[in-house]
Formats: structure tokens, C-alpha cells, sequence
């Protein structure tokens, strides 16, 4: 099959699990034979026609525009960043038009809208235009292209991941009239742990009320769609993540002596880092050999930083700032404890990481993962004593720890993509 | 008569590199060699040298008229000899003149005495040491690491063999209505106390080339006349002293060559010996001058010369700074208790107060100031850095 997709993230440019995600399910369609025409937030106009298994890394360019597509075969590139920096492919996409430059696109782009949910939606991204948040404006731009994507590239089947990519989803499904799926990694309600942002939400909504099927990343999140979204049960299927088989074996690496217990992730209260912080400042007291690494970053980040500091957790509690995918390994590698602390985890990779290096987990309850995952230790993210008591439990009793870290380690090594790829083609087949 | 007693703070710390959490267990050097010998060789160029040479020329041509103190921290002379002797052997060639006085402290120009009292008194210790060693001079004259003064700094200094005199930060709210013109006695009366007159210092120092200034541009002239202003209200004959404390690198870093300062300093002896009235001084020269009995003042309170506050928030005031310190004492202390004479020089490193002052978050004016002597993008950078090497020491043991 030939399928349309759009995403916000994606391999070497990703923020968090949403990138990582869409790697693992594009490399399993792969393999199955499926061709996939990916279309990123880039500053120019181009897609990555993916047809070959390679192709997931090699990420081959196409410009939409001919001139453009001619002039980029001839040119020459000595290393990769270069190629990405010539189609303006950055990690942290930023607006390039200014508010004047995309006034009303859509109004432009006559297209007629039939239902209230559309229009629900084209108010937001018209609206997002004249933001001055960069990221609605970014994704405004974003849907403006999505017409030449649909008009230019045959394809069977329309596969949008969240909320970003679901008003461009709903422009190409109005231009092909080819089934649209949308992919939920996570509402806005996980991301902000409450309320969040209206916008979004009426975007979320919109666009899994026009999506002929809905792909949530675990019973956990479809629950929480039909719950909260009021989605039809009928078009909502759970297809869990997986991981991809590591090629290098990471041995063993330690950076200190005592116990060290990982947070890795974005530093956001979606996260729960602040829980995490929490049930560190308690094990302290009774282990003050362990230590506390707080990976990542986010916009929490230096509030927990102030937080560690008040708590006089000394050189303890230390912060590593944004880690690439070498570096992760690397603290995987020096860890005996991981916490998933999430308030709200649609599914959660990276446990599923930590578990394959073989590290004993603790795993919030209100996790996706959790409804998979057997080998680990479950508490409710809220339940900090439960928390560091489960930590206290692993760091004083080494041998349990290893065998429960061995057993998540066999049991993780089983889920992989290709079962998920499998889920998703049956869903595709039911719709052509 | 008015004395004009100079004093210079020669300082520079051992920076640190952007240590990262996978950093820590791989036998790294914490400190940023290059980018302590790119800035040391920068301030030589532009300070060090241009301004020994002409404190050396002055000296030479008012025959002992003129003289100037400095003091020189341990964490300065190390990088004196790894990036620049020829810094070092021009501060040698100036003290041969016998019209310098050198001034004591702590090696590492620390906050040692903030959580350590037997620390403070070893890092002043190892300063004389190190005064006697390469200048063959043993002081009298103490100052804090930035001026920080409190009543018990006053009692753990004369506890220590040699000093007479200490030198402070000329507060409002300690001095009150008194003038900052006379010598005091510390609290209970043991040593000689200097206070800095911090507007005609900060004039030279900060404002000197500030375009707004109303006073802009400073001529010698007018200088010398607001000091003379001074005399005129000593009646009875008293000996005045108009302390001009300030860094060193005020002359060519902060303010650059072309806003006139060399030549201000220049020009600054022949306009003020001309006067009759004015004489320049030394601390040390304080205890025969003084011709009157002191008064005693009273430091509750930490004060130093630093930001607007004039008291510890630009090292000490954050939870980041107060859980760094913590950690430092943590470590300091599990050296000396676990034997490991290997780590101490560079747990001492760490003791330094530009660290800790690289981590101030408070905003303003004086964040600016912070800002721009600081090597990294923000206090909190600092800090990562810092507890980094703090976690990686504790896994040396």
C-alpha cells in the first residue's frame, strides 16, 4: 500500500517518544512491503519517499517543486547535517512565514468545508495564523501545504500522528478522498496533566471525529478518547508501541559506585519529575550512597533544579540536560533503578528501553506500558512513599533487583514492531 | 594631611570546563585549561603588563612618594606560572622597589570561613606561604575574599600570627554618619580597620567611562579636588586616609585603554603630590600616621564590595549556591577526615568564590555585572558544572 504520512518527528530529529514511535512502525511497514511518503515540518517543501528498508535511515528527498528537486540531485553533500540543513529540517521547527505572508491560506485555498468539525478545525489553524506562538503558526503552515502533498503523491491511505499533523490530515483526506487515520501518542490532557489548551483540544477533537479510524497507543488512551473526546468505540483500535532491537550490546558501564536511579524523559508535568524528585529527597535519607540522575529537559527543568537545591540534595540529585540516542544508552548503561514517575503516560517507550537494558523498573500505573509489561514494579505516580519505598526495596536487595531487571529484559525483548505493523495493515485493509 | 592608599585585588580563578553527568568517573581535569590560559593571556596584554609597567615608572619617578599595595591570590600566581611567568616577574620586579605592600587572604579566594573556621585559617596560612615564597614578604595587612568582613573574620584574623591591620568594605549602614576618612579598630579593638571609600573608588573603577554620568569625562583635576574637598573638613588636624580599594583589571579590561584611564593614572601623582596636602600610602603605613584614637565599630553583618546589596547575596543568597557549598564542605571535609591529600588542591579549587558567584540569579543591574564575568550562558549552567566535579571527586575516594 501506498500511504500519506504526516508527522511531527522523526528520526535523527526527535524531542521524545513520538519520533521514536513513528520510526518503529515506518521500519515494520517497510518490511512488510508497504511504501511510505513521509512529509516532516521542514522549511522547504519536500517529502522522503521511503520504499526500501534502508530508506528509514537514509531518509531520501524529494522536493515538490521540479526546478528545486533537479537543483538538490546535483548538489553534493559531505555529511548528513548538511543535507538536512539545506531542506530546513531542524529539531525544533520554527515558523519562516510571516503572519502577513499566510493570512487565511485556506480561505485562498477554495476549498469547501461540509461539516461543523471542519470548520471547527480551519477556525483554529486560521486563527493559529495569527498566533504568536510559533508552534500554532508552524502547524497552520504546516496544513497550508498539505493540499500540494495530496494533489502530488499517488497514495491509498491518509496516516497522520497527533495532534500537529491531524488539521494537514483532514486537508489531504478533502483533496484524495482516501480513508484518514489518526494515530493518538497523547492527548492534551496527558501532556498537560489537566486542562490544557482549548485550541488543542478542539483540534484534537475535530480531527478524530473525521478520521475514518483512530489508532491509540494503548487501552489506557483509548479509554481516555472515548471518555473524553466522545469517539465512536467502533473506529478506535489499540495498537501498544514496541522497540527496536538494539544492534550494539551495551555492557555495563558504571559512573558511580552507589545505586543510581534514572529519570529520563522531557522535563515536563506530564512526566512527573516532580514526583520523581520527591521520593528521591525520602531514599536519600536512608541510602545516601544512591544517586539521582534527572535526564532530559523541558521547561520544568530548572524548576527542578531549584527544587533539588532547596532539598539540599547535595551532589546527589544531578541533571544531564538533552541526551542524544548514544548518550541515552550511555546512562542506561550506568543505571540500576529506572522511574517512569509519569502523571499521564499514553504508552511510554522509554521503560520499555530501560527494561531491555536489563535495569529494574518502577512504572507509574497511569502508564499504557503498564498494561503490557509484567516484569516491573506498579505504583501510582501520586504515591510517593510507595515510591521510594519500592526504590529502598530494589537498592537493598541486589539479588531481587538483578532478577526482576533479567526477567523484564526477556520479557521486552519480545515485543516488537512487526506484531504493531501487522495490527496497523489490518486496520488499513478494513478500510479500502 | 590626606593619604591616598591604593589598593589592587589581583585575582583569577581556575574556570571550569562544561563537566557533564557521563563526564563523571573518566578521569577528567575539571578546569578549562584553555580557556584559563586564553584569558590570562588576554588580561596580561591588556592589564597585568601595561599597568605593572606604569606603576613601576611612577614608583621610579616620585622616588617613594608613590606607592601602592596589592593582594594576589594563590589560584592567580598558579596561573601566572602555567600561562604567563612574565606576569609573575613583573609583580617581583614592582615589590623590589620596597614601595609595595602586599596584602594577605585566603589562597583560593574562598568562602572558606562561611562553613570551616580551621579551613579558613589553613587557606590564609598557605597564602603567606606563598607571599614569603615567591615575594619574600610576610604581611600585616589582611583582606577577605571580596572585601567580605563580619566581627568574627575580625577575631579568627588576629588569632593569626602577624596582622595588624583589615581592610573592609566602607558600608553606609555600619559607618553611619562617620566617614569612611578615619581609622577604626575592629570590635574588640585588636586590629587596625581600613574601610573603602566606595565613590571615589567606584568613580575610577565603574564610572569612569559611563557616558551618563554627570561627572563624565573624569579629569585628574576635578579628582584631586573632591579628595581636597575632604581635608577641608579636618579641623584638628587628623590624619586622613581616602581608601581607593578596587580589582586590578579595572585598568585596561573593564576599562579599556582608549577611555583614557592609563593616562588618568598617570597624571594622578603630579596633580596630587602639587597639592601639598596629599600623599600617597600604604595600609601598613597607617599604624605610625595615625595620630588620634580609634574608634571601635561593630560588624554584625556580613558586608563585601559586591553588586548593590554590599553583603553575601552575590555567592551566598540561592538555594543553587547554598546546596553547592554545602556539597564542597561535604567533600572537604571527607578528604581531610579519609587522608586523601591528593584531592585537597582541588576541592580546594572549588573553594573559590567565582564559582559560586557564577551561579547568582538575581536579575537587575548587578545580574548584568554577574553576567558579564561569568564563562558560562547561565547560573544554572554553572551549577550543573560545579555539582558535576563535586559528584566526581566524592567518586575518586
Amino acid at each position: 500500500m501506498r500511504i500519506l504520512m504526516f508527522t511531527w518527528e522523526f528520526p535523527p530529529l526527535i524531542s521524545g517518544g513520538l519520533g521514536i514511535a513513528c520510526y518503529g512502525i515506518v521500519n515494520a511497514l517497510l518490511k512488510r512491503g508497504h511504501q511510505i511518503y513521509l512529509v516532516l515540518p521542514t522549511k522547504e517543501e519536500v517529502f522522503f519517499p521511503l520504499t526500501e528498508i534502508e530508506d528509514v535511515d537514509k531518509l531520501p528527498v524529494q522536493f515538490l517543486n521540479h526546478q528545486k528537486n533537479v537543483e538538490y540531485l546535483r548538489k553534493v553533500f559531505k555529511k548528513e547535517e548538511e543535507r538536512f540543513d539545506y531542506i530546513g529540517m531542524t529539531r525544533f521547527p520554527e515558523s519562516y512565514f510571516s503572519i502577513e505572508d499566510n493570512k487565511f491560506f485556506l480561505l485562498r485555498s477554495k476549498i469547501l468545508f461540509e461539516t461543523s468539525y471542519e470548520e471547527i478545525l480551519i477556525k483554529q489553524i486560521n486563527y493559529g495564523q495569527l498566533s504568536e506562538n510559533n508552534l500554532f503558526r508552524k502547524v497552520a503552515e504546516f496544513t497550508g501545504r498539505a493540499q500540494r502533498y495530496a494533489k502530488t503523491i499517488e497514495h491509498d491511505i491518509i496516516h497522520v500522528h497527533d495532534w500537529l499533523t491531524y488539521p494537514a490530515g483532514i486537508i489531504a483526506k478533502k483533496v484524495s478522498r482516501k480513508p484518514l487515520i489518526t494515530h493518538i501518542h497523547a492527548t492534551e490532557f496527558d501532556r498537560t496533566g489537566g486542562i490544557g489548551d482549548e485550541r488543542i483540544h478542539k483540534i484534537e477533537y475535530a480531527g478524530m471525529q473525521l478520521a475514518d479510524s483512530v489508532i491509540a497507543v494503548s487501552k489506557y488512551t483509548s479509554e481516555m478518547v472515548i471518555d473524553r473526546y466522545r469517539i465512536d468505540t467502533k473506529k478506535v483500535y489499540i495498537v501498544h508501541n514496541a522497540i527496536m532491537k538494539r544492534k550494539i550490546k551495551h555492557e555495563k558501564d558504571r559512573i558511580f559506585k552507589g545505586p543510581t536511579i534514572i529519570f529520563l524523559g522531557r522535563i515536563t508535568i506530564q512526566k512527573g519529575p516532580d514526583y520523581f524528585l520527591k521520593a528521591a529527597s525520602i531514599v536519600l535519607k536512608k541510602h545516601p550512597e544512591s544517586r539521582f540522575i534527572m535526564a532530559g529537559s523541558g521547561d520544568m527543568e530548572r524548576k527542578m533544579l531549584y527544587q533539588s537545591a532547596r532539598g539540599r540534595l547535595l551532589h546527589k540529585f544531578l541533571f544531564t540536560g538533552f541526551l542524544n540516542r548514544d548518550e541515552v544508552n550511555k546512562i542506561f548503561s550506568a543505571s540500576d533503578i529506572y522511574v517512569l514517575s509519569s502523571v499521564s503516560e499514553p504508552f511510554g517507550i522509554a521503560p520499555l528501553e530501560a527494561m531491555s537494558f536489563g535495569i529494574a523498573s518502577i512504572i507509574s500505573k497511569q502508564s499504557g506500558v503498564s498494561e503490557i509489561v509484567k516484569n516491573a514494579l506498579k505504583v501510582d505516580f501520586w504515591d510517593v512513599n510507595k515510591l521510594a519505598e519500592s526504590i529502598n526495596f530494589l537498592i537493598e536487595n541486589p539479588e531481587e533487583r538483578k532478577e526482576l531487571g533479567l526477567k523484564g529484559k526477556r520479557e521486552v525483548e519480545k515485543i516488537a514492531w512487526d506484531s504493531a505493523a501487522l495490527k496497523i495493515e489490518e486496520i488499513y485493509r478494513r478500510l479500502l | 594631611m590626606i593619604n591616598i592608599l591604593f589598593y589592587f585585588q589581583v585575582h583569577q580563578p581556575f574556570r571550569l570546563k562544561h563537566l557533564r553527568t557521563l563526564d563523571i568517573g573518566t578521569n577528567q581535569d575539571y578546569f578549562d585549561d584553555k580557556k584559563n590560559r586564553d584569558i590570562i593571556k588576554k588580561i596580561a596584554e591588556k592589564c597585568y603588563i601595561p599597568t605593572n609597567t606604569l606603576l613601576l615608572k611612577l614608583i621610579e619617578k616620585y622616588h617613594g612618594k608613590y606607592k601602592v599595595s596589592f593582594s594576589i591570590t594563590g589560584t592567580a600566581v598558579e596561573q601566572f606560572k602555567l600561562y604567563a611567568p612574565e606576569i609573575l616577574e613583573s609583580f617581583k620586579e614592582l615589590s623590589r622597589t620596597n614601595c609595595v605592600e602586599f596584602i594577605g587572604e585566603t589562597y583560593y579566594h574562598s568562602l572558606a570561613f562561611l562553613f570551616d573556621p580551621d579551613e579558613f585559617l589553613e587557606q590564609i596560612e598557605m597564602h603567606k606561604e606563598m607571599l614569603l615564597s615567591e615575594f619574600g614578604y610576610s604581611p600585616v595587612t589582611f583582606r577577605n575574599t571580596e572585601l567580605i568582613y563580619q566581627n568574627r573574620i575580625a577575631d579568627y584574623v588576629w588569632e593569626t600570627e602577624g596582622f595588624k591591620i583589615i581592610i573592609a568594605e566602607g558600608a553606609d549602614r555600619i559607618l553611619d554618619w562617620r566617614s569612611s576618612a578615619y581609622a577604626y579598630k575592629d570590635y574588640r579593638k585588636n586590629l587596625t580597620l581600613l574601610l573603602k571609600n566606595y565613590k571615589l573608588s567606584d568613580d575610577i573603577a565603574f564610572r569612569f567611562s559611563n557616558k551618563g554620568w554627570k561627572e563624565y569625562p573624569l579629569t585628574v583635576e576635578k579628582y584631586v579636588k573632591w579628595i581636597e574637598e575632604i581635608s577641608d573638613t579636618e579641623k584638628m588636624g587628623r590624619e586622613l586616609f581616602i581608601n581607593l580599594f578596587m580589582d586590578y583589571e579595572t585598568f585596561g579590561e573593564h576599562q579599556w585603554e582608549d577611555t583614557g584611564i592609563f593616562k588618568f593614572m598617570e597624571k594622578l601623582p603630579d596633580v596630587a603630590l602639587k597639592t601639598k596636602k596629599i600623599k600617597f600610602k600604604t595600609p601598613q603605613d597607617v599604624l605610625s600616621l595615625v595620630n588620634y584614637q580609634q574608634e571601635s565599630l561593630s560588624y554584625d553583618k556580613f558586608v563585601s564590595w559586591a553588586d548593590m546589596e554590599r553583603d553575601l547575596s552575590a555567592w551566598y543568597e540561592n538555594d543553587m549556591q547554598k546546596n553547592a557549598l554545602e556539597s564542597l564542605s561535604y567533600i572537604l571535609r571527607k578528604i581531610k577526615d579519609e587522608g586523601k591529600k591528593d584531592l585537597l588542591p582541588i576541592a580546594r579549587k572549588l573553594s573559590t568564590s567565582d564559582h559560586f558567584y557564577y551561579m547568582c540569579s538575581k536579575y537587575f543591574q548587578d545580574g548584568d555585572v554577574h553576567k558579564y564575568f561569568s564563562p558560562y550562558n547561565s547560573p544554572e549552567q554553572a551549577y550543573i558544572y560545579y555539582m558535576n566535579a563535586i559528584a566526581d571527586l566524592e567518586e575518586r575516594f
